[in-house]
């Protein structure tokens, strides 16, 4: 599973984005050029999401560029740049709640599968090759994030924290080059933070990839990230590590609160 | 394997030697393991096994293990825990086993109290576990893990892995080929090789010690009881820590060549089961009630069409099974009724639990209710119980044929004697006596001084034989009058309700009634009062719902109804939290601690027993990191009528 990613560039380059008279984001930038967890913080509303929905292409920037190595993806449909290898999660879910876990993790290999859709419609042999190369992929992420009891579990049925473990494996699957993680661990118990807190760290250490991660949680910010972006009101206020961040006063005024 | 055929003669008074000569006999032709990982049932056979065990042994032996020096494990159940068992007593090193739910605490204590020098850990959660305190014990050598994720960036110089480990073993027997035999060979009969802990239920765990000869003689004692053969399946389903899962899996299944079946994960077990369909399977008495309440919730929530058919079948099935516990034959309208029951409804069951094949099922570690092993025979699964101790297993079971009589323990074991003392204590004595208790001549004088094993539960020998435990000597409870009542077994009664998880029966001598602390089974719960359209938030809250109470009150009349006037349970709370062992209300092995809970609880005790309706509780919950939490709760006090 080990995948080395180093020389890996994202460049978000002054990102302007607005909904009506709503402005979203002010001229956001930044840039990831080694395997690093950066988190980005900020009150509610500040812009975060807005962020990784246009990398990931679901938002359109109005103004700015944002570069991918040397592709300039802000115009690229959101499958094309997950086929360049950016991955996601959401924090709403969105899986096929009606597939098992397994037919869902399946699904997202897609973009790594040869064979075209007559060879897999008849299950020719080299189908049938196929689909068992995917599934050790598969069967590797679900020994990794430790879901062999829910394996053939209709996604619907299963709990919100489990389900959040499913979209992560879902992101993996896709074997990305970056991932992006939009509040991993909203909603969950202390428990569950825990392990998906571990999840992280060992994803970060096996694939050696950069990571986005959004997360309300400043406990678990602080502890996982090695850099972190602060963003108000669509405009970057701070860029560092936790603790310069935790002693910024800029920071403490907009969202940690005057002490 | 030509190498090894000179050893098929040996004389077979150690598990290692037993492992040598299946690896003679099959090698590469049959089969030993099967394993589940990532999906797929993995293979390995006697030599695949051996080589492990000889690399491993090897390899430790390199790192500097000495004769006698003991080596701790703690993982769940994979060919690995098995390997590093045979391994380390081949090369004279006694094993010993650690709960994987043990707390830190817990596991140092008796790393500490064996002076184990190796500790086998399975993954990063049990490595970081024992880096806890590893270092605090200057006799810790090596830790070694055989999981590798999460395990590439620590440097800790404990620790090293099993292939590490197995690397250096084959160093040493390319400079020594016959290295490993030798070793085994020095082994005599005597030599110490495991110490199985006790579960701590009257204070702390004691270490017993088993020589290769007792554990070679209480695998042979099982035997008797189900004579198994090469041919069969076994789930390794309950911790190797743990004498039941030692004389069944590891050294019976050894001694007979069976298939033994790892689980994926603990929490796979059941769809293992399924996938496996073994023909032998081992469970405590509390897996079996929980294997029997899901299928029973799952009748609560199935469509009216199989409501029907097995509304129908199970009175046959239940009638069929008393007329066997009787020693009667069920007339032939009635065995065509079963037929018919069994093909349409009990076959379907037992297939979804994967015990089609199952030819005995025993239920060990603490007594079964009755009510569970009488529904498993209604529905055809062959079924008996088995009494054993760490210091001794097994002293009676129920011989396979034996129609079981679900109130006894059945048969003293063919190679054990059991005698009973005026004070109804049992005394067991065998070959697979163990020596002592490490370190504590005391206890070990008190235990076996005499020869005998004295047990510390009460019961007796019926007239056909069958042995009927009551509950611990200690245990047995009166309530004003001189009345005594077996907690126990009726606590056993009251937890085959679907809606009961676990429940303590109390009373006293200064009580007038028998009364109980229920805590609901919460998924089943859940799922009733989800059916009825009954809102709740918490635990705490569905707990203390009128309806909850009046099932739980119901199944409690039920109950009442087969008990002696003195003996039915009065009055009853639900607590509004499950027992824990993290709480320390249970052990490791889910008995209750009973003086615990009656010392933790003792004022709600008391209101149950004044007049009150309600009571006023704040609880203290120890969550898995550790921390505490204060939670306030009215818990409602329900008279039985």
């Amino acid at each position: 599973m080990t995948k080395d990613a180093r020389g890996i560039r994202l460049e978000v380059d002054s990102l302007f984005l607005s909904f009506g008279g709503v402005q979203a984001l002010k001229g956001i930038g930044f840039e990831i050029n080694r395997p690093e967890i950066l988190a980005i913080i900020g009150p509610n509303g500040a812009g975060k999401t807005c962020i990784l929905n246009c990398i990931s292409g679901f938002y359109r920037p109005q103004k700015g560029k944002i570069l991918f190595g040397t592709d300039i993806i802000n115009k690229l449909a959101p499958h094309k740049i997950a086929k360049l290898g950016i991955a996601r999660t959401f924090q709403g879910i969105t899986l096929y709640t009606g597939l098992t876990l397994l037919d869902n993790l399946m699904a997202a290999r897609h973009i790594h599968m040869k064979q075209n859709f007559l060879a897999g419609g008849i299950y020719f042999k080299w189908a049938q090759d196929e689909e068992i190369r995917q599934r050790v992929v598969v069967e590797d992420i679900i020994d990794f994030l430790e879901m062999e009891a829910i394996r053939n579990s209709i996604v619907g049925t299963l709990s919100y924290g489990q389900r959040k473990r499913v979209d992560l494996g879902r992101a993996l699957a896709l074997e990305p080059k970056i991932l992006l993680l939009d509040e991993p661990m909203a909603g969950m118990n202390l428990d569950e933070k825990e392990d998906i807190a571990r999840f992280i760290i060992d994803i970060f250490e096996v694939r050696k990839i950069p990571i986005i991660l959004i997360e309300h949680d400043m406990g678990v910010v602080m502890d996982l990230a090695d850099r972190i972006i602060v963003i108000d009101f669509g405009k970057k206020i701070a860029d560092g590590a936790p603790k310069e961040i935790r002693t910024n006063p800029d920071v403490i005024k907009a969202y940690l609160g005057k002490e | 394997m030509g190498k090894l055929d000179k050893y098929t003669a040996t004389e077979l008074d150690s598990l290692p030697k037993w492992l040598r000569h299946n690896a003679a006999k099959y090698g590469n032709n049959k089969v030993a393991m099967y394993y589940k990982h990532k999906g797929i049932w993995k293979s390995y056979t006697w030599q695949d096994c051996y080589q492990h065990c000889k690399y491993f042994g090897l390899g430790l032996l390199k790192l500097g293990l000495n004769r006698g020096d003991k080596v701790a494990v703690i993982g769940d159940n994979d060919p690995n825990w098995y390997w590093a068992e045979y391994a380390v007593q081949a090369i004279g090193g006694i094993i010993l086993g650690i709960f994987v739910d043990a707390l830190p605490a817990e596991a140092k204590f008796i790393i500490e109290n064996s002076e184990s020098t190796y500790i086998i850990a399975k993954d990063q959660e049990q490595v970081d576990k024992v880096l806890n305190f590893a270092h605090q014990l200057p006799q810790v050598n090596k830790i070694v893990y055989w999981e590798h994720i999460g395990m590439w960036n620590y440097e800790d110089p404990l620790l090293i892995s099993w292939e590490e480990v197995e690397e250096l073993g084959k160093q040493s027997e390319q400079a020594n080929p016959d290295l490993f035999e030798t070793n085994i060979d020095m082994a005599n009969e005597n030599d110490y090789a495991a110490f199985l802990y006790t579960s701590g239920t009257g204070g702390l765990p004691k270490g017993a010690i088993h020589t290769h000869k007792t554990i070679i003689a209480c695998g042979k004692s099982v035997q008797s009881i189900f004579p198994w053969s090469n041919t069969d399946n076994y789930v390794s389903a309950y911790s190797p820590g743990y004498i039941a899962e030692q004389m069944i899996g590891v050294s019976g299944g050894l001694m007979v060549a069976a298939h033994i079946n790892f689980p994926e994960k603990p929490d796979t077990l059941n769809e293992n089961i399924r996938e496996v369909a073994p023909e032998f399977l081992m469970f405590t008495g509390r897996m079996w009630e929980s294997l029997a309440s899901m299928v029973i919730s799952g009748m609560l929530n199935t469509t009216k069409l199989k409501k029907v058919f097995y509304d129908f079948a199970l009175p046959i099935g239940y009638k069929k099974a008393d007329l066997e516990l009787m020693g009667k034959k069920p007339n032939l309208l009635l065995r065509i009724l079963y037929l018919i029951a069994h093909s349409v409804v009990f076959h379907q069951i037992k297939d979804r639990l994967g015990l089609v094949h199952l030819r005995y099922g025993v239920s060990a570690g603490a007594p079964l209710s009755p009510d569970c092993l009488r529904f498993f025979r209604a529905i055809g699964v062959p079924m008996g119980q088995a009494l054993g101790f760490s210091e001794l297993i097994a002293a009676s079971g129920h011989l396979i044929g034996d129609p079981p009589d679900s109130e006894t323990l059945g048969r003293v074991a063919p190679m054990c004697e059991v005698r009973i003392t005026d004070t109804n204590e049992i005394l067991v004595r065998s070959d697979g006596l163990f020596i002592g208790y490490y370190k504590d001549p005391e206890a070990t004088n008190k235990a076996r001084g005499d020869g005998w094993f004295h047990s510390g539960d009460a019961g007796t020998v019926n007239e056909r034989g069958q042995l009927v435990f009551w509950d611990r000597v200690t245990d047995l409870l009166e309530i004003r009058g001189g009345f005594k009542f077996p907690p126990q077994y009726i606590e056993g009664k009251l937890k085959f309700s679907p809606y009961i998880l676990d429940v303590m029966v109390i009373g006293g001598s200064d009580r007038d009634f028998v009364a109980a602390i229920i805590t609901i089974d919460f998924d089943v719960c859940c799922s009733w009062a989800e059916t009825h359209r009954i809102a709740y938030t918490t635990f705490n809250e569905l707990s203390q719902k009128q309806q909850i109470i009046d099932l739980v009150s119901n199944d409690i009349k039920r109950v009442n109804r087969v008990l002696s006037i003195e003996q039915r349970v009065k009055r009853f709370i639900n607590l509004n939290k499950s027992f824990d062992a993290d709480d320390a209300e249970l052990t490791r092995t889910r008995k209750l601690r009973r003086k615990y809970i009656v010392e933790k609880y003792s004022k709600i005790i008391d209101a149950i027993y004044s007049s009150q309706g309600e009571y006023v509780m704040d609880t203290s919950v120890t969550y898995a990191d550790g921390s505490n939490k204060e939670v306030r709760t009215n818990i409602k006090i329900t008279d039985v009528d």
